[in-house]
């Protein structure tokens, strides 16, 4: 099953048998009956409709249980041009997408505050606002009556720039936009555009740790789907001539979804699949005759029983998210060093992370009393203290997760207090997490080149076009990963997905990606927790490295093993206090430190000892 | 303050307790799961025509709501077994439930539809009939929404017991915060996440049949839109707080009623649903709702 | 020309269950039949007038082929498809059905909705088809009545032109009417209309319009609105669930003004729905089925469905009275056909211009839901005031029985 998966998966990949798939529809279909090319123009436009779906919910994993309202949007806006005020089809359409483009952007403000089911509880009022909108509105769309004699293929009214457009011609236009649509949609997704949805989808927070802005991430990601359900909505409009309001109301919401879930999210060609299947499912099912509705829903049902992962889990290979192109292009080059050498500039003295008298409120606690503390470039500080004593609210108030409620952060002399957090990764103060938040379905390679977003400027239009400028990019990026993969000793599972590996493996790889983001100042969080000894010294060799490189690091751990022979100087924490600051050795003869810290401490790691 | 006004807020009062309701049982699978059973219209609709197919068939009266009620509990079972369980495991934090679920809830549509005809079936009156009321500053508030209203009520309070008193109470709490600490505590997860839907599903069941004899009809597409203004009331209240339930219900429908009265009946969905984007922009977790916690 | 059907082309998953269980057919006399096709909704929570009217195309079709068909050619339903009511799928369903060039006339789907999505596409093609029971005007009038009607598009349902007419007849006794009507295309019109028609009966007419959807459960703000302005009369304009949820509303506010009502209105969901409160509500329907006796047409149809159907949810359970709405829901199917087979006959021919051509010389047809139908190239709704009767709703022993009162 799997080789015939691969096998498959290769051949819907490669280009020749898209070439030819797009030539064998556009020649053949004067040889189709009207009925057929009909529908084959319905599957098309189902096509372009779920890839909004599929950019929104399968790549930003933004919920969307309104976009009928988009698909309308884009309908009545290309409907009324073309009939009401005589615009060309050309420019109606586009028009139409842009106009449901920017209501995607709108509605990305208010929507960015929510997700889940809170999210689709919002997109769900969405679309049925809309819908009560064009029903009452009955001056522009017709109100309930709707909105006939769209200039359409159907009708014989329609011609594009002058030239009349018949219904097979019709569908050969929609094919070109269609497979337009999904070369731009592939090579946005395995672009940094696509890698930061899927990282805003995983872990906003990780996202943000690493320089991808989530709410910023998040508008593009609405507006190119509301821009594609627009274009879908305004190719609609000239296929039927015909726009009611009950062809926007929420069962086409819920369908687009189906297809998109069914299809398997994430998946290009798992959509374009279950949008063709689910096109002619009605008129297939009319074999079910009277229990043809019920069918339709079994099949909803159980798919998830029967395909846990949708057509394309069922069919192909999981996708990949960076172009071929770029891969070969960077196996060209050789792997570049440059990204673990020490910086000349900028990280010379004077370059270190102050936290200057931080205090964290959590409405009554106090998390955070009065914190100050200092890492300077190419030292190592340990940042330790019992449970609860404020070790992560420390990085997450310092790397802009949260605003501290009093006190000051400085890096590199510049006031980084209460700046985002992807603004603060810009300002090159890196961390990581407890847990590693990778990207499970991605790479190793994948998620070492998410740490890269940030030095990829190449824009959105290079990214989908995959321009070779955008691509020389990428592919120099991926010559410093290689360079990474090999510090972390992550060379052999560059290519596995995160999901099928160990969990030391994983830590280290997101080490490895908080490199990539071309750190000055890094703050690991427990980053030795449930490592074996094996993993633990090569950690231990790659921090020593960073030291070397320059950087200012700050290291939360238990294991003072692990710590004494690494770390420059030591800072106490009890309670949201500093309560020592100075060297380790000293540290273990603090009185203070004793009373507070090392009395447990000391305990457990004698029971360690004779474990 | 005239009758016009009080007709308009008994109204919307007595519409608002069946939207609060529905939140209730909404409410119940989205403590134990975060998610929410599309297809609980279906239900709704089904245990009501159910009442009717067998208080038709001579039953008695008791014995065809037992009946119905039990054919619903039934189906939560086969919801959670069969819709939830899959999507859930299938792919951590996807959604795929909304299609299965939605997929449960066409099944049902369809079946109704194939043997009781999608004619409007005539409800028979459970519980009082519509002429009966008592007055209330010189209107006629309806017993039939009194009930609901009444039972609405109870059912908060009850639930308000049961998760601060009893152990089970307890335990679904310790769910609706961790359910894989309290798998590891040796909490019985699964069996609470069953009760949790056959519970939800009942409460669909009695929610059908009240809101059933009001109308005075049932058919297969009944009930959809009555869970859309039951999700609108959960999330205005806050998702998963019972007190909260009641709140957004009665919000909503005194809200809706109000512009229907004063400004326009035409707006009176449109604006239940801008109150909901509303809400979610400015304070997502609702009316009551405590915020959540993210874990940074 | 070689052309690919859908059926061979849609293969993808469902290829396998689907291939070779293709609906039976009729199939002799291949060449010689005569083909007629409809989409409707005949499966799904909105198909009972779908259904309906395909029963009553089906009696049409046994009918005829039993008396041995038309000149000797047998006639068939040779495309049956199913469109829930979903307006996509009743174009996609009606480009299937067009594009089988043996189809000679068409029936147009149960309701306004996918009924407007495919008249267009229709008129396009050529072919004729007949409307049994969606009610917007402009199905067949799109410029507005006073304008010529799509040229092969012709209709025998309760048209909303008509139906406002004969409300407003029903209605003119009073000076302030409270209209209440679903938020649908229906809706709307039918309100407008009678709007206009009232007040052109009465100058000082007042009038005043609210809406609902479909399936509200509550009317509150919508009936006290209409209570504040003093109204003296209610029309609902909507379906007898609807109308039911209306009335019981008005007895909980105990709004207690005379009731009218819509073909809706004379259907069991209004009657059982609303109970003992239905006494007194008086609503318009087809009249074919209310007098007695009932005209020979109508005699013969009811006879025919009860014999194949038995007295089923559409007859009703009395054998000598079947349900009024039987016409609109059944009947009206079952006219559409004949009045296609008629004008075939007539025609001789199976061209649309030649069927067109018979349909608009269609003169005093005896139909089962309206007595005489006449087209004429201008007028191609049959539908006339003295075809529909307005039922009054009054309760014998425990049963509730409607008497025509014009």
């Amino acid at each position: 099953m799997s080789r015939l998966r691969s096998a498959l998966s290769r051949t819907v990949a490669h280009p020749a048998f898209h070439l030819a798939l797009v030539l064998a529809l556009l020649l053949g279909c004067r040889w189709l009956s009207a009925g057929t090319v009909q529908i084959l123009t319905f599957a098309l436009i189902a096509i372009i409709f779920s890839q909004s779906i599929n950019l929104l919910t399968g790549l930003a994993g933004q919920i969307s249980l309104g976009h009928a309202g988009f698909f309308g949007i884009g309908a009545y806006c290309s409907g009324i041009l073309a009939k009401t005020h005589g615009v060309d089809v050309a420019l109606s359409v586009p028009l139409a997408a842009l106009l449901a483009a920017a209501a995607g952007w709108l509605l990305s403000f208010p929507a960015g505050r929510v997700r889940d089911v809170y999210l689709a509880m919002m997109t769900l009022g969405f679309g049925m606002i809309f819908y009560e909108i064009v029903r009452e509105w009955n001056d522009v769309t017709g109100g309930t009556m709707g909105f006939p004699g769209v200039p359409s293929a159907a009708l014989h009214t329609l011609s594009i720039l002058g030239v009349r457009i018949d219904a097979a011609a019709y569908f050969q236009v929609v094919l070109l936009v269609a497979a337009l649509v999904l070369v731009l949609v592939r090579n946005l997704t395995q672009s940094r555009i696509g890698r930061a949805f899927f990282a805003i989808h995983v872990s906003e927070v990780a996202a943000g740790s690493i320089g991808i802005p989530a709410g910023a991430t998040k508008q593009l990601a609405y507006t190119l789907s509301g821009a594609l359900a627009g274009l879908a909505g305004g190719l609609y409009a000239h296929l039927v001539g015909y726009l009611g309001p009950e062809s926007f109301a929420l069962p086409r919401s819920i369908e687009v979804l189906v297809i998109a879930i069914v299809g398997g999210l994430g998946s290009i060609a798992g959509q374009v699949l279950s949008a063709t299947v689910f096109t002619f499912l009605p008129e297939r099912l009319q074999v079910f005759s009277e229990y043809q509705f019920i069918a339709y829903g079994v099949i909803l049902t159980f798919s998830l029983v029967v395909l846990p992962r949708g057509i394309a889990g069922l069919l192909l290979d999981p996708p990949r998210f960076i172009k071929p192109r770029a891969l070969r292009r960077a196996v060209a080059l050789r792997p570049d060093p440059a990204v673990l050498r020490p910086e000349a500039a900028g990280g010379g003295d004077g370059g270190s992370l102050e936290v200057a008298s931080v205090t964290m409120r959590f409405g009554g606690l106090v998390a955070l009393d009065d914190v100050s503390l200092r890492v300077e470039p190419g030292r190592i500080t340990a940042l330790v203290g019992p449970n609860g004593s404020g070790k992560s609210t420390l990085v997450n108030v310092v790397s802009g997760l949260y605003r501290p409620s009093a006190g000051r952060i400085t890096f590199e002399g510049r006031d980084i207090t209460g700046l985002p957090d992807h603004r603060i990764a810009a300002a090159r103060v890196v961390r990581t997490f407890q847990d590693p938040r990778l990207v499970p379905h991605f790479t190793v390679r994948e998620n070492l080149l998410l740490g890269a977003h940030r030095l990829l400027r190449h824009t959105g239009a290079a990214a989908a076009l995959a321009l070779p400028s955008a691509l020389e990019e990428e592919a120099q990026q991926l010559a410093a990963i290689e360079a990474v993969l090999a510090l972390t000793n992550l060379t052999v599972v560059a290519d596995r997905t995160i999901s099928t590996l160990p969990y030391g493996t994983r830590r280290m790889a997101e080490v490895g990606r908080a490199l990539l983001a071309r750190p000055r100042a890094i703050l690991l969080d427990e980053p030795a927790a449930g490592l074996s000894e094996a993993e633990m010294e090569r950690l231990a060799q790659v921090i020593r490295d960073m030291k070397a490189m320059g950087l200012a690091i700050l290291l939360i751990d238990h294991h003072m093993d692990f710590l004494a022979d690494l770390v420059d100087d030591v800072v106490v924490l009890d309670s949201g206090r500093v309560i020592y600051r100075g060297g380790i050795a000293e540290m273990r003869r603090d009185p203070a430190v004793i009373a507070a810290y090392l009395g447990d401490e000391a305990a457990t790691a004698s029971e360690h000892a004779h474990a | 303050m005239d009758d016009f006004f009080f007709s308009l807020v008994l109204a919307g009062i007595s519409v608002g307790s069946v939207y609060a309701l529905i939140a209730i049982g909404l409410n119940l699978t989205f403590w134990t799961t975060r998610t929410l059973n599309f297809g609980q219209g279906s239900l709704m609709m089904l245990c009501a025509m159910l009442v009717v197919f067998l208080a038709s068939q001579g039953l008695a009266m008791a014995l065809a709501v037992i009946g119905g009620l039990l054919v619903v509990a039934a189906l939560g079972v086969f919801v959670e077994r069969f819709t939830i369980r899959p999507a859930l495991v299938a792919s951590g934090g996807s959604m795929g439930w909304v299609v299965s679920t939605l997929g449960f809830g066409i099944v049902l549509q369809g079946v109704a539809a194939k043997y009781f005809g999608s004619q409007a079936m005539a409800f028979p009156d459970v519980l009082f009939t519509t002429q009966d009321y008592v007055t209330v500053l010189g209107q006629h508030l309806s017993l039939q929404y009194l009930v609901v209203l009444a039972l609405s009520v109870s059912l908060i309070l009850l639930l308000e017991l049961f998760v601060r008193k009893t152990v089970w109470g307890q335990a679904v709490f310790a769910i609706s915060l961790d359910p894989e600490l309290a798998l590891v505590q040796g909490m019985p997860v699964r069996l609470i996440i069953l009760g949790s839907f056959v519970a939800s599903s009942l409460l669909a069941g009695v929610a059908g049949i009240l809101s059933a004899q009001i109308g005075g009809t049932v058919d297969p597409a009944f009930g959809f839109d009555l869970v859309l203004f039951g999700f609108v009331a959960a999330v205005l209240g806050g998702m998963g707080c019972s007190v909260g339930a009641l709140v957004g219900g009665l919000a909503v429908g005194l809200i809706s009623k109000l512009v229907g009265g004063y400004i326009s009946t035409a707006a009176e969905h449109a604006i239940a649903f801008a109150l909901l984007m509303a809400m979610l922009a400015l304070r997502p977790q609702g009316l009551l709702g405590r915020p959540e916690v993210s874990k940074a | 020309m070689a052309r690919i059907g859908r059926r061979s082309f849609g293969a993808l998953a469902l290829a396998g269950a689907a291939s070779g269980l293709s609906a039976p057919r009729i199939a002799r006399g291949q060449g010689a039949t005569i083909k007629f096709g409809f989409t409707a909704a005949l499966t799904g929570p909105f198909n009972e007038f779908g259904e309906g009217i395909r029963r009553g195309a089906e009696i049409a079709v046994e009918e005829v082929n039993k008396a041995g068909g038309i000149n000797g050619r047998r006639v068939e339903l040779a495309e049956v498809l199913d469109d829930q009511l979903v307006p996509d799928r009743a174009v996609q369903n009606m480009r299937r059905i067009l594009d089988n060039r043996e189809i000679v006339g068409l029936m147009a789907p149960s309701g306004s909705g996918p009924t407007l999505a495919i008249v267009d596409m229709v008129q396009a093609d050529g072919r004729p088809i007949i409307n049994p029971q969606a009610q917007t005007p402009s199905i067949v009038y799109p410029n507005g009545a006073d304008k010529p009607p799509r040229p092969n598009v012709f209709s025998i349902s309760i048209d909303n032109t008509v139906e406002a007419a004969k409300l407003a007849t029903a209605l003119a006794g009073y000076r302030t009417v409270g209209i209440l009507h679903e938020s649908t295309g229906y809706g709307v019109t039918g309100a407008q209309l009678v709007r206009a028609e009232l007040q052109a009966k009465r100058r000082d007419a007042r009038l005043t319009v609210e809406s609902y959807n479909q399936r509200a459960q509550d009317m509150t703000a919508q009936l006290v609105r209409v209570q504040r302005a003093g109204a003296e009369a209610l029309l609902v304009i909507g379906l007898g669930a609807d109308t039911a949820v209306i009335r019981r509303n008005m007895s909980r506010l105990n709004i207690n003004i005379p009731l009218y009502g819509t073909a809706g209105a004379v259907t069991v969901p209004y009657i059982e729905g609303a109970g003992d409160l239905v006494v007194g509500t008086r609503a318009v329907n087809h009249a074919a089925f209310g007098r007695r006796p009932m005209h020979p047409a109508a005699q013969k149809f009811a006879d025919l469905y009860r014999a194949k159907h038995g007295t089923d949810r559409w007859y009703g359970p009395d054998p000598a009275n079947p349900f009024v709405s039987l016409a609109g829901t059944v009947a009206s199917g079952y006219d559409c056909l004949n009045l296609l087979i008629d004008a075939v006959r007539r025609a001789g021919s199976t061209a649309p211009a030649d069927i067109v051509k018979a349909l608009n010389e269609t003169r005093d047809f005896a139909g089962a839901t309206i007595a005489s139908i006449t087209f004429t190239p201008q007028q191609h709704v049959a539908l006339k005031v003295e075809d529909l009767g307005t039922y009054e709703m009054l309760k014998e022993g425990d049963r509730v029985v409607l008497k025509l009162r014009d």
